[in-house]
């Protein structure tokens, strides 16, 4: 780690991280206070539901309104959240590596005080650091709206929030990990977005494509995202205890992995 | 201080460096010369430890600089070819930043050298033109006081008053013992600063010479207006190489012989004189290709 470059890093990236984050924030708000218009009616929307092809409904996690949580869960946390996260990861990623190094500005960081290792662990701090503030500040804007909008009249289950909005930043460290991975390799900006794009937007559609029916489920084996399920989480049914460790682990093996043979490629700066 | 000992990298295209060897002393200006996509700027990759050589090694006051990285690079200073900056910035930011990241704490070199090369850095980067980048990028290069400057094309997109100052700069450090490698395609600049110059050809180093017999191969074209169409046939009979005639416009070509051309132009009287200098890849390219064909 490198404080200066980190410094540094952070106040580039800050306005991004805060309009992703103030986005996400703005749409929380906004689902909590439908909210209570929503659950008046979660019987007929309920139904509505229920009339949808099975598939559709399970695909992009339309789980039922009986609680705030679920209702979030199935318009934010299931489908948009995740796009934005993926694109932030993405689009992150490659401009901490891989843009550095095509446009070649790590020849400056190199060739300062700073050794590969620590700028590589730096940028992958920048990102995690990143991931975290936009998780952080959308999870206060859910417990701000329950405290506006809901106050106390309607189901709010705070321990089932945290833990959805821990598995959603658990999923993207990992994705993260793996698009750095992607990024360190790369000496060409271009191609490291599109590599870490086509396996972030890879794992998400074999994820929804095995949600669809039974006879596709098999697919959603070979995808990460298959690891965070928000709407098993809202009704108790998630498998936390082996799908956190599996992401933690998975993002700090690709993020390890980055960052040692970044230390020992050739660079063309 | 600098030593490339047998250098050799070989790229998956078949193109690379095979064998590169040079050495520079502690408080020598050092050129680095040969036509474009010759290896230059891997050789410099490698100096800079950006590379991992498949043969041989480059030291730095002793230190190998793919080895020991980390270790070194508070001695070196690198100005790339192409310049690129972090987005986001302005030079001075940038500069700021530079500074933190290289432990300098006295700002005092760095300003001095921003107002000799006087360019105004609070400008954005991206709005900043070629030559402004090339002066932030030079501030950034030397401003920690590095022990060995690797510097490739620093003059590119400067103008001629700030290649000036440039040169001034580099002799002021070279005379507190500062080591300089540099690669330029500018015979002025490496005449003014440089001790000795390696000659880089396909991937190899074909000779490594001293500045003064670099400019003795120097061939000039001197065009040479004559007064009296009468003389112009006197001259020419006179044996110096003659390039061309057009009426009074006599050019003859001078390698090193300078005093013959002076004293045979001095016998008649002459409206104007101009000169021609060669370019240094095209002296050196021509002198190798002789020498080849000659061996």
């Amino acid at each position: 780690m490198n404080a200066v470059l980190y410094r540094q890093m952070l106040k580039v990236n800050l306005k991004p991280f805060l309009n992703y984050a103030l986005g996400s924030a703005f749409y929380i708000l906004l689902m909590f206070w439908l909210y209570p218009g929503v659950a008046g009616n979660a019987a007929a929307i309920d139904s509505i539901i229920r009339s949808m092809p099975e598939g559709v409904g399970r695909a992009f996690g339309l789980t039922g309104f009986g609680s705030a949580e679920a209702f979030i869960s199935g318009e934010y946390y299931g489908l948009i959240l995740v796009l934005i996260l993926a694109v932030v990861c993405v689009q992150l990623s490659t401009q901490l590596m891989a843009r550095l190094v095509d446009q070649g500005a790590m020849a400056y960081l190199l060739s300062a005080r700073a050794t590969r290792g620590q700028v590589a662990c730096t940028q992958a701090a920048v990102l995690v650091t990143g991931l975290f503030l936009i998780l952080a500040v959308t999870t206060l804007a859910g417990f701000a709206g329950n405290a506006w909008f809901l106050k106390g009249d309607y189901d709010f289950d705070t321990g089932k929030y945290v833990q959805m909005n821990a598995a959603a930043f658990l999923l993207f460290f990992a994705v993260g990990g793996i698009s750095f991975l992607v990024s360190a390799l790369s000496n060409d900006e271009k191609k490291a977005s599109g590599i870490s794009g086509a396996i972030a937007f890879g794992f998400f559609s074999l994820d929804l494509l095995g949600k669809f029916s039974d006879r596709t489920d098999w697919l959603r084996n070979l995808s990460l995202f298959s690891l965070y399920r928000p709407d098993d989480i809202i009704r108790g049914a998630a498998d936390t205890e082996l799908a956190f460790p599996i992401l933690t682990a998975v993002g700090l093996a690709a993020f390890a992995l980055g960052i040692v043979l970044f230390r020992r490629r050739d660079l063309p700066l | 201080m600098l030593a490339v000992e047998h250098l050799t990298k070989r790229f998956p295209n078949g193109k690379g460096i095979r064998d590169v060897t040079f050495a520079v002393k502690k408080g020598e200006v050092f050129g680095f010369l040969g036509p474009n996509g010759a290896g230059k700027s891997t050789t410099i990759r490698h100096i800079m430890g950006f590379m991992k050589p498949d043969r041989g090694c480059v030291k730095v006051n002793g230190l190998d600089t793919w080895k020991d990285r980390g270790k070194v690079q508070p001695l070196l200073g690198y100005l790339p070819g192409e310049i690129s900056f972090i987005e986001g910035m302005t030079g001075l930011a940038f500069l700021d930043f530079m500074a933190d990241l290289q432990g300098v704490k006295d700002r005092k070199r760095r300003d001095r050298l921003m107002e000799r090369l006087q360019f105004d850095a609070s400008t954005p980067i991206r709005k900043m033109s070629k030559g402004m980048k090339q002066k932030v990028g030079i501030v950034a290069a030397l401003m920690h006081d590095p022990e060995v400057a690797v510097l490739d094309e620093p003059t590119s997109g400067l103008d001629p008053l700030m290649q000036k100052v440039f040169v001034e700069i580099v002799l002021e450090e070279k005379a507190r013992g500062k080591t300089f490698l540099m690669s330029s395609h500018s015979f002025p600049e490496i005449e003014r600063t440089c001790d000795r110059a390696a000659i880089i050809k396909d991937g190899s180093i074909v000779a490594v010479n001293d500045i003064h017999e670099l400019q003795s191969m120097q061939r000039k074209l001197f065009e040479v207006v004559f007064e009296d169409e009468a003389d112009v046939q006197a001259f020419k009979a006179s044996g110096l190489p003659i390039d061309s005639q057009e009426g009074t416009r006599v050019r003859v070509a001078v390698q090193g012989n300078y005093r013959r051309f002076v004293e045979e132009t001095a016998k008649y009287k002459i409206r104007s004189i101009d000169v021609f200098s060669q370019n240094l890849e095209d002296i050196f390219m021509n002198y190798y290709d002789r020498k080849e064909k000659t061996s």
